[in-house]
C-alpha cells in the first residue's frame, strides 16, 4: 500500500548505523565461542541435574529452572572434548530458539561484546576448530585482535535429530 | 447475533454460530430418523436455522452458502406453511445431510483462508426439484400457497453487507509508553519521528500529545510526562519495539498488548484534547492522566534503575507468551445449548489449560513448602505449622478436583457425531443398524474427548463394516432382530469405559490365530497357552487384518492397531470380547483425567523414577534366595508361589553407583493391565501428587520412560511407563 | 456515482481515492465532522453523494457518530429510502458487536482493513451504484 511512500517522504530524519549484532561470548575448551544475544535467555549458575539414562554422553539431563524441565548439554562433550570437573565457574546459557530452550555447560562466561557484520567471516573449510564444533560455528568474528568462534544456535538446538547419520559416520 | 459474544471478531462469529446452527440441524435430523417425519417443532427449528444461516451468509458475502440455505429455507417455509402429507422423509433427510455437508465444507474453506467457492447447483436442482414435488403433492386446492416461497420475503431486513478484510494475520492492539532522558533536545520531534516509523505496519495510530508537530512546547510534555501511543497491527510487539528503537534519545519503551476496548477508549480520550486551541498542557490536565494505558504513568522519575527495567522486559515477555497462546487457541468453543445459556459461560480452553497448569504448580509448591529441610531441624515446634499445612492440604485438592470437575464434558457431542456415522454407513452399505445410546451423559475430561472421538469413529464403522451381517445374510442364518450397535459409556473407579457392542458375527478365533500364526506373531507360545482375550489382541496389532476385501469404510490401511494406539496416547486400553455368531464388543477404559496423578518415588543410583501410584500393588524387600534366573539370563523373583518377571532399572538402563544385592535394595510390583512385574530399585523415596510434564523433546524418547515431574525438592524424576518398559 | 469518503489517515485516504475515483467524482474529507459538513453541502446543493465510505475511528466525530448524524440529517428532511446515501464503514475494527452497532445504525455494509477491493466493487454492484 502507499503507506511505504508515505514513509519515505516524511522519515527523512533517518538513522543511519552499522549492522551491529551483540553476541554473549563464553570459553570452552581454550576456545571463545559467541552466541547471538538474541538466543540466549539467561545464564545461570551450575545446578543439580537429573540424569536420563539412555542417552547421549553430552545430554547431561534435566534441570528445573523454575517449574520449566529443560535439558542440559556439556558443550566441551558436545564439541567432541573430554569432560572437565565443573568448578565454581562453570555456567549454563540458557538459549531458546523458535520455542524450544536448551541449557549449555561452558567453562565460564566471557561477557557481552559487539560484532559488525563487516568484522565476521566464514570460518576456514579446513582448520583447528574441533571436528565435531565445526559443524555449529557460521562464522569467526574478530574483535580486538582477538577471534571469537560464532555458533548457530539453532543447530545446536536442532543436532540431536541429524545426530544419528553423522555419528554413524564418524565412527 | 447473540450479543454475548462481543469479543468474538466478525467471522469468528459467523463460523461459530453456523457450526452450532448445523450441528442442531443434524441432531434434529437424526432425531426424526425413527419417526419418519418431522414435527411442527422440528420444522419451526430447521426453517430457522436455514434462515439465520442464509441471513448471515449473505451479510458475509458467501453467496453459495446463502443460496443453498436459502433454498431449504423455502422447502421448509413450504412444509411450515401449508402442513403437506406424506413428504418424502427420507429423502428430505438427506438432502438436510447434504446441505449440511455442504455448508461445513465451506466453512472449512473459511477457517483455512480461501474463499468458499463450492458449487451447489446440482443439491440445489435437487432441492427445487423436491419442493415441486412436494407442492405438487399438496394438491393444486391452494393455488395461493404455491407462491409463498418468495412471498415471504417482506419480512426479510434490509440486505446487509460485511467485506471481510484481505486475509491477513489478526491484527493486535497496542499500547506504547515511550520515555526520552531528560537531557533529549527535540523530543517532541524524535517522538513523531518513532511515530512515524511506526506508520508503515500501522493499521491505525494514535498519540498523545497529539500536536507534537504543530505545538513546540509539546516537547517538554514528552519529557516530563511520556509519550503515549495507541497502535493497532498485525506485527508482533518485537517488531515494534525494533521500528521505535530506530529513532534515538529513548530511554525507556514499553509495549503492551490491549484489547480493542481499550484502545478505542484510549483514541477517544486522545481524541477529546484533540479541539482547537487545546494546548499540551491542557492535553496533560485532562484525559492522558487516566490510566488508558496499562503501564502505571510514571512521574518524572529521572533514569530508570536497570531493575525496573528488566521487569518491564520480563513483562514484555510474558505477554508475548500470552499472544503466542493465543494465537494457538483453538477457535472452536464448547457449544452450549440455547435453553442452557442464562447458567453458562463459555470459557478459552486455553485459559482452562493455563489454570491447570497453575493449580499443578501449586500442587507442587505446596510440597515445596512442606517438605523444606529447614523444617527438619531438631526440636522445632511444627504442631501450627502443621495444622496449618493440613487446611493448606485439604483446600488445595479441592481446588484440584473443582477444575477437573470444571474440565469434564459430557461424551454426548461425541457420541451424537456417531449416530450420523452409523446412518451414513449403514446406509450406503445396505443394511439395516440401529444405534442405542448408553450413558451420553458420562463425563470426561475435555483433552481426553478430544483424543476418543477418532477411535471410537474407527470402531463405530469396524462395527458396521464388518460386525454386522447384510440384511440378507442375517435372514439366511436366521438372525430375526435388527443389526444393532450399541454405544455406551460409564464411569468405572477412576476410569470412564466407553464400548461399542454389536450384534453381528463376532470375531473368528480360528481365522485370527491363523493369521497370527503366518505372521509369526505367536512367539514361542503355544496355541494352547493363550485366552480368547489375548488371540482377539493380535487384531490391533500393526498390519494385522483378517478382512481380504478393503471396503470404503474400514480397513482402508489404518486398522486395529492404531485405535490402540490413539488410545494408549491418553493411557488407556482397549479390551475385546467377542463371541463367534452373537457378536463383538470392544471397550476403551481411559482415565478420567490426565495431569495430576499419584505417584510412587523411588530411586536408583541417584536418579528418582516415579510410577503411578495405582499401578504399584506392593513393595517388597526380597532375598537372594527368590531370585530364580533361567539358563537365558532372565531373571525372576518367586513371592508367595508367584513368579514375577524382574526388571533391574539399574541394569536396564546401564547406570553404575547402584545397589546389586536384592536383599539391599527394594523390589516394586507394578501392574501393566493383565501382568505383573518385579522392578528392582536401591531405595522407595515416597509418595506424591505428581504434575506429568513432557520430556522436552531435544532428547529422543528413552525406552520406559514417558515424562518427567518435579519433585517436593525441586528435582527432577523420571516417569516410568511400565507397558513401555516391558515393551508389550 | 459521487462519493463522499471521510478517512483520518492519509495513506489510507489515498488508497480509497485511487480505488473509488474510477466509478465518478470523489470527494475526500479527514473527519467525521468535516463528511456530516460536506454531505449536508451536498445536500443544499441537490447534488447528494450516492455513497459515503466512513472510517470509525476518527478525530472530531467517530464515524458512528456521522453515521448517525447523517441518518438523522435524512430523516429530518423525510428522505425517502431510495434516496438515501448508502454508507459503508471502512475499519479496521472487526469485532462482531462493532459491525453490528453500525448495521443498527443504518450502514448497509461495513468493510474491514485492508479493504478486498473485489469484494467491495462486488457490493458496489450488488447496491447497484456501479
Amino acid at each position: 500500500m502507499s503507506k511505504e511512500n508515505l514513509k519515505q517522504v516524511l522519515n527523512d530524519e533517518e538513522i543511519v548505523t552499522e549492522n551491529k549484532k551483540q553476541y554473549m561470548t563464553f570459553r570452552s575448551c581454550d576456545e571463545v565461542y559467541g552466541l547471538s544475544l538474541e538466543n540466549v535467555s539467561e545464564i545461570i549458575g551450575l545446578q543439580q541435574f537429573t540424569e536420563i539414562p539412555e542417552t547421549e554422553d553430552y545430554i547431561r539431563g534435566l534441570i528445573n529452572l523454575r517449574g520449566k524441565v529443560i535439558p542440559v548439554v556439556d558443550v566441551r562433550i558436545r564439541f567432541g572434548r573430554e569432560q572437565l570437573e565443573y568448578t565454581d565457574r562453570t555456567s549454563v546459557i540458557v538459549i531458546q530458539v523458535k520455542g524450544t530452550v536448551l541449557g549449555l555447560i561452558v567453562d565460564g562466561i566471557e561477557g557481552v561484546v559487539e560484532i559488525g557484520e563487516s568484522e565476521v567471516s566464514a570460518p576456514p573449510s579446513v582448520s583447528t576448530i574441533e571436528q565435531q564444533a565445526q559443524k555449529f560455528v557460521f562464522g569467526i568474528g574478530r574483535v580486538n585482535g582477538e577471534v571469537k568462534l560464532l555458533l548457530d544456535a539453532e543447530k545446536l538446538i536442532n543436532d540431536s535429530e541429524e545426530e544419528e547419520e553423522s555419528e554413524d559416520e564418524e565412527e | 447475533m447473540a450479543d454475548d459474544m462481543i469479543t468474538e471478531g466478525m467471522l469468528d462469529m459467523f463460523i461459530f454460530e453456523t457450526e452450532q446452527g448445523l450441528e442442531t440441524l443434524e441432531n434434529v435430523g437424526l432425531d426424526s430418523r425413527d419417526a419418519g417425519e418431522f414435527d411442527d417443532d422440528h420444522v419451526n427449528e430447521i426453517f430457522r436455522i436455514m434462515h439465520t444461516i442464509k441471513g448471515a451468509s449473505a451479510v458475509m458475502m458467501y453467496q453459495n452458502i446463502a443460496t443453498l440455505a436459502h433454498k431449504l429455507e423455502d422447502v421448509f417455509y413450504f412444509i411450515r406453511e401449508s402442513k403437506p402429507e406424506n413428504i418424502p422423509h427420507a429423502e428430505l433427510l438427506d438432502y438436510i445431510f447434504e446441505v449440511s455437508d455442504f455448508i461445513n465444507g465451506e466453512l472449512e474453506k473459511i477457517k483455512e483462508g480461501s474463499d468458499p467457492d463450492g458449487v451447489a447447483d446440482e443439491l440445489i436442482a435437487n432441492l427445487d426439484t423436491y419442493l415441486k414435488k412436494i407442492q405438487g403433492s399438496a394438491g393444486g386446492g391452494s393455488a395461493k400457497k404455491e407462491e409463498a416461497p418468495p412471498a415471504h420475503a417482506p419480512e426479510e431486513d434490509k440486505p446487509h453487507f460485511y467485506i471481510a478484510p484481505v486475509a491477513s494475520e489478526d491484527s493486535h492492539f497496542y499500547s506504547i509508553y515511550i520515555t526520552y532522558s531528560p537531557d533529549t533536545d527535540m523530543a517532541n520531534i524524535k517522538a513523531y519521528i518513532a511515530v512515524n516509523a511506526l506508520k508503515g505496519i500501522a493499521e491505525d495510530i494514535l498519540f498523545t500529545p497529539s500536536d507534537i508537530i504543530s505545538n513546540p512546547d509539546s516537547a517538554s510534555v514528552v519529557l516530563e510526562f511520556g509519550f503515549k501511543i495507541a497502535l493497532q497491527t498485525t506485527e508482533t510487539a518485537d517488531v515494534i519495539m525494533d521500528l521505535i528503537n530506530t529513532s534515538s534519545g529513548i530511554d525507556q519503551v514499553e509495549v503492551n498488548e490491549c484489547t480493542s476496548d481499550e484502545f478505542l477508549k484510549f483514541c477517544a480520550e486522545a481524541e477529546a484534547g484533540n479541539h482547537p486551541g487545546s494546548s499540551a498542557g491542557e492535553v496533560l490536565l485532562g484525559p492522558i492522566e487516566q490510566p488508558t494505558v496499562r503501564t502505571d504513568a510514571k512521574p518524572k522519575e529521572i533514569p530508570l534503575t536497570e531493575e525496573e527495567e528488566k521487569v518491564s522486559v520480563a513483562r514484555k515477555a510474558e505477554k508475548e507468551e500470552e499472544q503466542e497462546k493465543k494465537k494457538l487457541a483453538p477457535k472452536k468453543k464448547k457449544p452450549a445449548k440455547k435453553a442452557e445459556t442464562q447458567s453458562f459461560i463459555s470459557v478459552n480452553i486455553q485459559k482452562m489449560d493455563l489454570l491447570m497448569d497453575l493449580i499443578g504448580e501449586l500442587v507442587i509448591a505446596q510440597s515445596v513448602v512442606l517438605q523444606n529441610p529447614d523444617l527438619k531441624v531438631p526440636g522445632l515446634d511444627l504442631s501450627n505449622f502443621q495444622k496449618a499445612a493440613v487446611q493448606l492440604t485439604k483446600i488445595s485438592s479441592e481446588l484440584q478436583d473443582a477444575i477437573m470437575a470444571m474440565r469434564m464434558m459430557p461424551l454426548k457431542n461425541t457420541f451424537q457425531k456417531m449416530n450420523r456415522i452409523v446412518y451414513d454407513t449403514s446406509k450406503k452399505l445396505g443394511k439395516d443398524i440401529e444405534l442405542e445410546v448408553i450413558g451420553e451423559d458420562t463425563e470426561v475430561d475435555k483433552n481426553i474427548i478430544e483424543h476418543v472421538s477418532d477411535p471410537l469413529m474407527h470402531l463405530i464403522r469396524n462395527s458396521v463394516d464388518h460386525g454386522i451381517e447384510s440384511n440378507e445374510k442375517r435372514q439366511e442364518i436366521g438372525k430375526h432382530e435388527k443389526g444393532k450397535i450399541v454405544l455406551a459409556a460409564k464411569n468405572e473407579g477412576g476410569q470412564v469405559w466407553i464400548s461399542v457392542s454389536d450384534n453381528g458375527k463376532g470375531l473368528k478365533r480360528d481365522e485370527i490365530l491363523e493369521k497370527a500364526k503366518k505372521n509369526g506373531l505367536l512367539g514361542n507360545r503355544s496355541e494352547r497357552d493363550l485366552t480368547d482375550k489375548e488371540v482377539f489382541n493380535f487384531i490391533t496389532l500393526p498390519g494385522f487384518s483378517t478382512k481380504k476385501q478393503v471396503t470404503e469404510y474400514s480397513g482402508r490401511g489404518v486398522g486395529m492397531d492404531v485405535v490402540v494406539k490413539n488410545i494408549q496416547e491418553v493411557g488407556g486400553v482397549l479390551e475385546i470380547e467377542s463371541e463367534e455368531g452373537k457378536g463383538s464388543t470392544m471397550t476403551m477404559k481411559i482415565p478420567l483425567t490426565l495431569a495430576i496423578i499419584d505417584g510412587m518415588i523411588f530411586s536408583v543410583a541417584g536418579t528418582n523414577f516415579v510410577s503411578a501410584t495405582n499401578a504399584v500393588s506392593e513393595f517388597i524387600r526380597v532375598d537372594e534366595d527368590q531370585l530364580v534366573i533361567e539358563p537365558d539370563g532372565e531373571e525372576y523373583v518367586m513371592i508367595r508361589e508367584i513368579c514375577y518377571p524382574l526388571v533391574r532399572l539399574n541394569r536396564f538402563y546401564h547406570m553404575s553407583n547402584s545397589k546389586e544385592n536384592l536383599s539391599d535394595g527394594i523390589v516394586i510390583i507394578l501392574n501393566h493391565e493383565d501382568r505383573k512385574i518385579a522392578v528392582f530399585a536401591d531405595e522407595l523415596v515416597g509418595e506424591q501428587e505428581i504434575v506429568v510434564k513432557p520430556i522436552p523433546s531435544y532428547i529422543k524418547k528413552v525406552k520406559g520412560i514417558s515424562g518427567c515431574t518435579q519433585l517436593g525438592d525441586g528435582s527432577i524424576s523420571l516417569i516410568l511407563d511400565i507397558g513401555d518398559l516391558i515393551g508389550k | 456515482m459521487r462519493t463522499l469518503i471521510a478517512e483520518d489517515d492519509f495513506a489510507s485516504r489515498k488508497f480509497m481515492l485511487k480505488f473509488l475515483s474510477k466509478y465518478g467524482e470523489c470527494d475526500p474529507t479527514v473527519d467525521g465532522m468535516e463528511a456530516v459538513d460536506a454531505y449536508l453541502m451536498g445536500l443544499e446543493a441537490d447534488m447528494p453523494y450516492d455513497l459515503v465510505c466512513l472510517d470509525i475511528m476518527m478525530p472530531k466525530l467517530d464515524g458512528y457518530q456521522a453515521l448517525k448524524a447523517i441518518r438523522d440529517i435524512e430523516d429530518e428532511r423525510n428522505i425517502p429510502e431510495n434516496k438515501r446515501a448508502k454508507i459503508i464503514m471502512t475499519t479496521a475494527l472487526n469485532e462482531g458487536a462493532n459491525v453490528n452497532r453500525a448495521f443498527d445504525l443504518g450502514c448497509v455494509a461495513y468493510a474491514g482493513k485492508p479493504i478486498d477491493q473485489a469484494k467491495f466493487e462486488n457490493v458496489l454492484r450488488k447496491l447497484e451504484l456501479i
